[in-house]
């Protein structure tokens, strides 16, 4: 009896029994195609129209949304992609995240970088990484913190120091400071290496960047020595590093001073201003970033900083030896474009 | 409780002061610091001084009526300070917005200050508190990202305000170098932003649509009013020689705050930009709108550790400093 009953129950579950399990499959395909679904639709509202988000039924004409979002990116001209977050200095972690694939490629690629000496690099901040400027733009500065950045993937990205002519440069000043770019003076030395982390520095300032080619790869005047001050103050290691091939990236054959005082000069490249903005994209040189060993001065003491001499045969020697860099990766290298 | 108040004046180094004169109280600062003067437990005596009574002056303040504009104001704010037996004085009259008025704006911010510091020295006062701002470290494109007190006062070259207010730090150091005496604190808050402060900037940011300088993002710092006067408080409470920043921690970009609120805003060359803006900015302030636009193009971002030690951690950052105004105005379309 018992079983039969059963025998019964199962012949009477088993067809609804499956006929459910078809249907609650079907169901979860179908829900699960409808979260995507709405998900999809939430994601659209979120980049298009943000205000039609409480009323989910409502169409809109993708013409009126093109629209809308044309409207929103040309109030803000894309700087609205940002996270908002930015720390002290302005540096955007999601800038940096974003343009992490075209500086990769730039590396690689485009002047498939060799870095020679890693091992001379400090494991942690504070330390001031003293490099050759050259180029117009600063690609150098970029590529040598992104090639800090591939070593030492866990530590706090380095900033590199920016002329001042380029920190209030239209159009490049907010992206040059989210990607870690700084002004370049003292104080703002003095607060970076309070906190510990690595700062590229370029001494030689506009004037290594604006030197003519025929000038290429050799170093110029170090500022007032500014750096070597820095470093007795507070203490930190100096780091000399040689840059070779961001010269020919930006080959500037003559400076043209127009009248007017809105740029300090325009320099004359093979592309620039011939090709117009086009002209301001790099050349495809090779490049070599080999670093130096640390120096370290902190024996000497904070009051060796009010020793001028001192200071300038120090400054000098920070200078040939980041010229004997430069001129030792120059002897290596085969061609400017290999 | 002016009667009891006036056995504690005592001619000494002072921890907790007996009587207060406040200045300028048509301002933010000096109407919100006489308020939380007043709700102080301790018998505390407010003198609100200006040139005429505000419409809501607390009851339990004592108002006299002083022109800082006038040549001899400095006799009679002398006289009022000796006659109450003031001993801390808190200088806010100064132009939150600025005026057409360039002359009378110079009367009052560098000449009407001249007269105060007299004042002091002539009644004995012993602390003087001064509102200044961030604004006068002006906004340079070679700024340095953080601004320390130390840095020199370089204004902007086309505000008047701002120029007679440099004037006045500078009068203001020279004095307090040769009245050793009287403890100077100088505060520099910079943009306040809050649920009550209106000035120009902040009806600037309230419009629907912005106009804002193209290819320029320069990271802004704000404080909330609560920040500020709870700073002004401590500076009038306790003795803090020197000068302070008064800042929000952290910072963030102007796209940022733009799009924290909601706000569409107009990015135009700045050429284009001054051009729109010159006949409105003549009219309202008195100076070319690159007085203005200037502080929304380079950084002037100043370094408020000095003012966090002494007046304790702000309780807004900059970003909610700026949410609390956003929410206030109901201009919060988050997108």
């Amino acid at each position: 009896m018992s079983d039969e009953s059963d025998d019964v129950d199962i012949s009477a579950q088993d067809p609804v029994a499956s006929a459910a399990g078809g249907e609650s499959a079907q169901d979860a395909e179908l829900a699960a195609v409808r979260e995507a679904l709405d998900g999809l639709r939430r994601e659209i509202q979120l980049r298009f129209g943000a205000e039609h988000e409480d009323a989910p039924g409502e169409r809109r004409l993708p013409a009126s949304a093109l629209f809308a979002e044309l409207r929103r990116r040309l109030s803000t001209l894309g700087m609205s992609e940002r996270s908002g977050e930015v720390d002290e200095f302005g540096m955007d972690e999601v800038v940096v995240r974003r343009a992490r694939p075209v500086l990769d490629f730039l590396y690689e690629r485009y002047w498939r970088v060799d870095l020679e000496g890693a091992e001379h690099l400090p494991e942690k901040g504070p330390a001031l990484l003293v490099a050759n400027r050259s180029g117009l733009l600063p690609y150098d500065g970029l590529m040598l913190t992104h090639a800090i950045e591939r070593l030492r993937p866990a530590a706090e990205r380095a900033r590199f120091f920016v002329a001042d002519w380029l920190m209030t440069l239209p159009f490049a000043q907010p992206y040059l400071a989210r990607l870690g770019g700084v002004r370049a003076c003292r104080e703002n030395a003095e607060r970076l290496l309070a906190a510990d982390r690595l700062v590229v520095v370029f001494p030689e300032g506009v004037k290594g960047a604006a030197k003519a080619f025929r000038d290429r790869y050799r170093l110029q005047r170090f500022g007032r020595g500014g750096v070597i001050r820095v470093a007795l103050e507070t203490g930190v290691p100096l780091v000399p590093i040689g840059i070779v091939g961001a010269e020919e990236a930006h080959p500037v054959l003559f400076k043209w001073t127009p009248p007017g005082r809105a740029l300090p000069f325009v320099p004359v490249t093979p592309t620039f201003p011939l090709l117009g903005p086009l002209g301001v994209l790099p050349l495809p040189s090779k490049w070599v970033i080999r670093i130096g060993e640390p120096v370290e001065l902190s024996q000497l003491g904070p009051d060796a900083a009010r020793d001028e001499l001192l200071l300038s045969r120090l400054t000098e020697d920070l200078r040939a030896e980041i010229q004997a860099l430069v001129d030792s990766a120059l002897r290596e290298r085969e061609s400017v474009w290999s | 409780m002016s009667s009891e108040a006036t056995h504690l004046v005592k001619r000494s180094p002072i921890s907790a002061p007996g009587v207060v004169a406040v200045t300028g109280l048509h301002t933010f600062v000096a109407d919100g610091l006489v308020r939380r003067l007043l709700q102080r437990p301790a018998g505390l005596r407010v003198i609100g001084l200006d040139c005429r009574r505000p419409m809501r002056f607390p009851d339990d303040a004592r108002f006299s009526r002083v022109d800082l504009t006038q040549p001899t104001a400095d006799g009679a704010l002398a006289e009022i300070l000796a006659a109450e037996r003031v001993e801390v004085v808190v200088h806010a009259a100064f132009r939150t917005d600025p005026t057409p008025d360039l002359e009378l704006d110079h009367e009052l911010e560098t000449i009407g200050s001249l007269h105060v510091m007299n004042a002091c020295a002539a009644a004995k006062v012993k602390r003087l508190v001064v509102a200044s701002s961030t604004e006068l470290y002006g906004p340079w494109p070679d700024n340095p990202n953080f601004l320390s007190e130390s840095h020199p006062l370089r204004g902007h070259p086309r505000a008047h305000s701002v120029r007679d207010r440099v004037e006045m730090e500078t009068l203001l150091a020279d004095w307090a170098a040769r009245h050793p005496d009287v403890e100077v604190t100088v505060l520099r808050p910079c943009w306040i932003f809050g649920p009550r402060h209106w000035s120009r900037v902040t009806r600037y940011f309230s419009l629907p649509m912005l106009a804002v300088p193209l290819g320029f993002d320069p990271l802004m710092q704000l404080v909330h009013e609560d920040d500020v006067l709870r700073a002004f408080e401590r500076a009038v409470l306790q003795p803090h020689p020197g000068v302070f920043n008064v800042v929000g921690s952290g910072v963030l970009p102007l796209s940022t705050l733009l799009r924290l609120a909601g706000k569409r805003s107009w990015r135009l060359p700045g050429p284009m930009l001054h051009r729109l803006a010159y006949f409105p900015s003549q009219g309202q302030t008195g100076d070319p709108p690159e007085a203005f636009y200037d502080y929304l193009r380079y950084l002037w971002v100043a370094d408020g550790r000095r003012g966090w030690d002494a007046f304790g951690e702000p309780t807004y950052t900059t970003r909610e400093a700026w949410i609390s105004f956003v929410s206030s105005r109901r201009m919060r379309r988050y997108r």
